[in-house]
């Protein structure tokens, strides 16, 4: 899959246009994830692998 | 992450994080009093994510932490069975613990990412899912992946029903809050998936 200079750009372009960028959404958003992953990433590592904490909280919470 | 791997990280990649990250927390669990404080001080704009944005940050100031956790369950863990099921592999098959599920299994693998010992939710959650690209975007499991790697993990793992999961989830009986965060996931993958194939 060779890329040239001008997709990778034309894929900014377009990322930038889209509205991801919207910065009130992308300023607050990253503010999300602080507590999320202070309060439900352990970030245990254990054998060399880390750990994803959100399938264990959707466990947690499935009552299976 | 190093420092190293993380000023590789283009703006609008970081963003995309972001994206991935909201996602993932707000399907992982019901949101807690913190998270709703969070989605009710969102602010969109006038472009179809952002006007999606503005009408979660509405639907969250009119929820409470009980009414989040009942649509909630409503939603992914009714009695008997939620009315979504938000596992790749029953969205590609039918079933849960699928082929999907073992060819996924193997890429994480290669990724250095396993589940928690104690947890038995299949791996093919879509909070997990949206928590891995996130994970990759950022570098969380070692060096950013390229992007090539993205569009790989993305393609085999999500594309496929990503969009029919959101589309089901901004259309479920049971969706108030979850209905605009579902237009939000809908029309974030569809961005992802357009901008991936620019990339051809």
């Amino acid at each position: 899959m060779a890329k040239t200079k001008s997709s990778t750009s034309t894929r900014r372009d377009f990322l930038k246009l889209s509205g991801i960028g919207t910065a009130a959404g992308a300023a607050v958003i990253a503010g999300v994830q602080k507590p999320a992953e202070a309060a439900v990433r352990p970030e245990k590592v254990s054998a060399g692998y880390r750990e994803t904490a959100h399938v264990k909280t959707a466990y947690a919470l499935s009552r299976f | 992450m190093t420092e190293t791997a993380r000023s590789l990280v283009s703006e609008e990649d970081a963003v995309r994080a972001h994206w991935y990250g909201l996602l993932a927390h707000f399907l992982a669990r019901p949101p807690s009093q913190d998270s709703l404080e969070i989605a009710r001080g969102l602010e969109g704009d006038d472009t179809p994510l952002g006007k999606s944005v503005a009408a979660f940050a509405a639907a969250a100031r009119v929820a409470t932490v009980e009414t989040a956790d009942d649509e909630f369950h409503n939603l992914f863990y009714g009695v008997g069975r939620g009315e979504l099921v938000p596992h790749g592999s029953f969205y590609l098959t039918g079933f849960l613990n699928e082929k999907p599920l073992s060819q996924l299994r193997v890429d994480l693998a290669q990724l250095g990412v396993a589940r928690a010992d104690e947890v038995k939710e299949p791996e093919d959650h879509v909070a997990a899912l949206c928590d891995v690209m996130a994970g990759m975007i950022r570098g969380d499991f070692g060096p950013a992946c390229h992007l090539e790697r993205q569009v790989e993990f993305f393609d085999r793992h999500m594309a496929p029903w990503v969009v029919k999961f959101f589309e089901d989830l901004e259309g479920a009986k049971a969706s108030t809050l979850f209905m605009p965060l579902g237009a939000i996931g809908r029309q974030f993958m569809e961005i992802e998936i357009e901008s991936f194939r620019m990339l051809g």
